[in-house]
This record gives structure tokens, sequence and C-alpha cells, in this order.
């Protein structure tokens, strides 16, 4: 699988001799192969010109990149190399009709809720204190049947990730790294920038993952589908957030390899230093790498190839081949 | 798959040879590049390969490595080049 490159230095992007080319502020140059990158994320301070983008485009390689705050800021997405006008219609006549788009959205609901089960299990097995949320989690799990519009699914998604992350003190045990609640643009404590840095990455890895398959990231069905911005992306990644991100904090943190020096508190809220993000990166590098022995294709699978089977299954849902069933860890 | 590619080619023909191989694996040292690569991508850069080189006098090989579990890498002295998705 093709790799993703993370450039956290300044410097220069060149296309030269057909390949990537870059250049650091204080002049090392390397060259990156092509054909081995499949994306590019951008924290540094980075000069790229068009004959760049051009050669990006060409080579369908996407680059996202992030703030000097390490928000996520936006993507080049080159030009669709995958078109299909049938998906395109097939994803919207899925949208625009409220049951169909229930139906998936309910589908997307239960999958990231089995998820989040199955992370507390693992904790309960190893004597925490979760059985609080566990319960909560498995009733609203029961109410997404009789749940007839979005919004309503929305709020027992949201109060399931409530449930989800009170149960986050009991598993992590650092007085340092303590919950309280939910808080984003800006993060106001440590986990929560940790939370936020996580998923913008899960995101952009699914819109990565996306953009090699025919569908268009641009209508969602959990998420709204709006003018703004990418919702298909944040469907996907509800599935696999509680089986990446937060299983990656979790090691992070058990193993004390962030602690509270790895933050810096700035305008923007709470920021992480450019070593936890480094870190954090090659946690998640690391776990989207790792095979599991999946179970209906018989062979080892990464976790990265994992999503993009959800999306496979998602195709074949859209075109009325084979219904949905979203991916549910037995781990 | 890895593999590690080594070259012996006519001065004349390093550079076009270096900058055919950049594009697929990573730089290491003056005629030695490794890295991951796809069956279809190796057939690619052979093919391209052979279309430079002499066959008469420049001579590649190319070192297959189904999984580098079993493998070490030690470097002695400067690190030159090589992976690193990290900049």
């Amino acid at each position: 699988m093709k790799k993703t490159l993370y450039i956290f230095t300044n410097g220069q992007f060149h296309r030269k001799d057909n390949t990537i080319y870059f250049e650091t502020e204080q002049g090392e140059k390397r060259f990156i192969p092509v054909e081995d990158t499949g994306e590019i994320m951008i924290f540094g301070e980075v000069d790229i010109n068009k004959r760049f983008l051009e050669f990006l485009s060409q080579k369908e390689i996407i680059l996202h990149y992030f703030s000097h705050y390490g928000y996520y800021m936006g993507s080049f997405y080159p030009r669709e190399h995958l078109n299909s006008g049938y998906m395109i219609l097939r994803q919207a006549e899925h949208y625009i009709d409220e049951n169909k788009r229930l139906s998936i959205a309910r589908l997307l609901v239960e999958g990231a809720g089995k998820n989040i089960l199955r992370v507390l299990k693992y904790y309960k097995a190893r004597d925490k204190k979760v059985d609080n949320s566990i319960v909560t989690i498995e009733t609203l799990l029961g109410t997404i049947a009789t749940c007839n519009d979005i919004p309503s699914l929305m709020a027992i998604e949201g109060n399931m990730r409530e449930a989800y992350y009170k149960a986050f003190d009991e598993i992590i045990e650092l007085p340092d790294f303590i919950f309280e609640n939910r808080t984003r643009r800006p993060p106001k404590n440590y986990l929560n920038t940790l939370i936020s840095f996580g998923n913008s990455l899960l995101y952009t890895i699914c819109l990565g993952e996306i953009y090699r398959t025919h569908l268009d990231p641009r209508i969602g069905f959990l998420h709204t589908t709006n003018f703004r911005r990418f919702t298909l992306n944040l469907d996907i990644a509800e599935i696999f957030k509680p089986l990446i991100v937060d299983r990656v904090i979790f090691s992070l943190l058990g193993r004390k390899m962030i602690t509270t020096d790895d933050f810096e508190r700035g305008s923007e809220g709470i920021l992480m230093k450019d070593r936890a993000k480094r870190c954090f990166i090659e946690q998640m590098e690391e776990k989207l790498k790792t095979t599991i022995k999946h179970r209906e294709i018989g062979r080892a699978v990464s976790y990265r190839r994992l999503i993009r089977l959800e999306l496979y299954k998602l195709e074949k849902h859209l075109m009325g081949e084979k219904v949905y069933e979203p991916f549910i860890a037995t781990w | 798959m890895f593999v590690i590619l080594v070259y012996d080619v006519n001065v004349k023909r390093v550079a076009k040879v270096l900058k055919t191989c950049r594009r697929y694996l990573h730089w290491v040292q003056n005629s030695v590049l490794e890295g991951d690569i796809t069956e279809a991508n190796l057939k690619k850069l052979k093919v391209e390969l052979m279309k430079i080189i002499d066959k008469e006098e420049d001579s590649i090989i190319i070192y297959i490595l189904r999984t580098t579990k079993y493998s070490a890498r030690q470097i002695v002295g400067l690190n030159k080049g090589g992976e690193n998705l990290f900049i």
C-alpha cells in the first residue's frame, strides 16, 4: 500500500526528475518516490508551485494541510480519477430518499456503538469500572431501530459518545488527563486535544480512501450534506474512531509516551507540541499498518484496508447488490 | 515486497538510471536504492531500466525480499539516506 508522507519541517516542494523533491529551509535535499506515495500531510510551512500540484494530480496524490495550530485546514483534492456518474446518482438517491438514508445512517450508528462497546468490554475484563457506560450504550443501541429521523439518530450517537467518554477517566487513570466534558474548537484540556487531533487525522485518512473509490466524499448519510465540507469521510470515521483513534490514545497515555509537557497553551486552546504530534502519528501509522485476519476474506487485512473495504461494502449497498453491514471488531 | 537495488552502469547512464529508480525507491547510497514496491511497479521499473542500460556493459541487481521480518538493517558510519515518512 502506498505510503503517507508527513512534513513537519519548513521547506519547498518541487517536481524534479519526475518525482517529488523536498528541500528544507536548512538546505537538506531529499527525493521521495512518487510511485510509493499515496498522500501528503503538511504540518510545517511549505512552498508549493502549480507545477507540483499538477504533478500530484497526475499521480493521484492527495495533499492535506494543517494550520499552524495543527488543525485540519483543507485538502488539495485532485481531479477525480475514478469518475462515475452512476455512483453519484446512486449516492444521491440514497440521500434524498429519507428511508434509504435512514437505513444507512442507522447502520453507521449501530456500527459505531458496537465498536465502542467492544473497547469498553475489553477494559471491563481488565477490572475497570465501566459498567455504567456499557449499560447506557446498550440501551441506546436498542433505541436505534425505533428512531425515525436523522436528528434523533444523531442525538443517540451523541449520547453514546458522551457515555463512552465518561468511561475514559476510569480507563486512563491519570489525573492530568481527566476528560470533564467534550470541548472542541478549541479543545479545553489535554485529553480533548488528543481526541480532536486523532479524529481529524482519521477524517483525512478516510477521505484519502474515499478518493480511491468511486464514491463522492461530499454526500454523507449520517452527517448532513452541506455546502461546506466533505461528509462521507465523517460517516465512515465514526465506525473506526473507537478502534483506531481511541485505542492509540490509550496506549500513548498508558505508556507515558505523551505527557503534560507535550502541550502548550495558546490563543487557540491547548495545543500539542510537534514532538507529541509526531509521536501520535507514528503510533497511528503503526496501528493502520497492523493486520488482522478478516473473517469473510480469510486473509490478513490492515486497518487501513478495512476502511477501504467498508467503502466497497457501501458501494455494493448503493448499487443494491448487498445490504451494508458495518464492520464490528471482535477483539 | 521489499527490494534492494544496486547498479553498476557506465557513467554516461548513471544519472538516467538514478532518476528512474528514485521514482520508485528510496535512495540509500551511491548506486543503492531500497524500498517497498508492488509487483507491477517492479515490472514497470525493470522495463524502464532495460530501455536505458546497455545490456553488454551495465549491470543491475535487484534483491527481492518478500518480507523484511527476518532481516535487520545496520548502518556503520554515516546514514546517507533511506526511507523516512517524517520530514
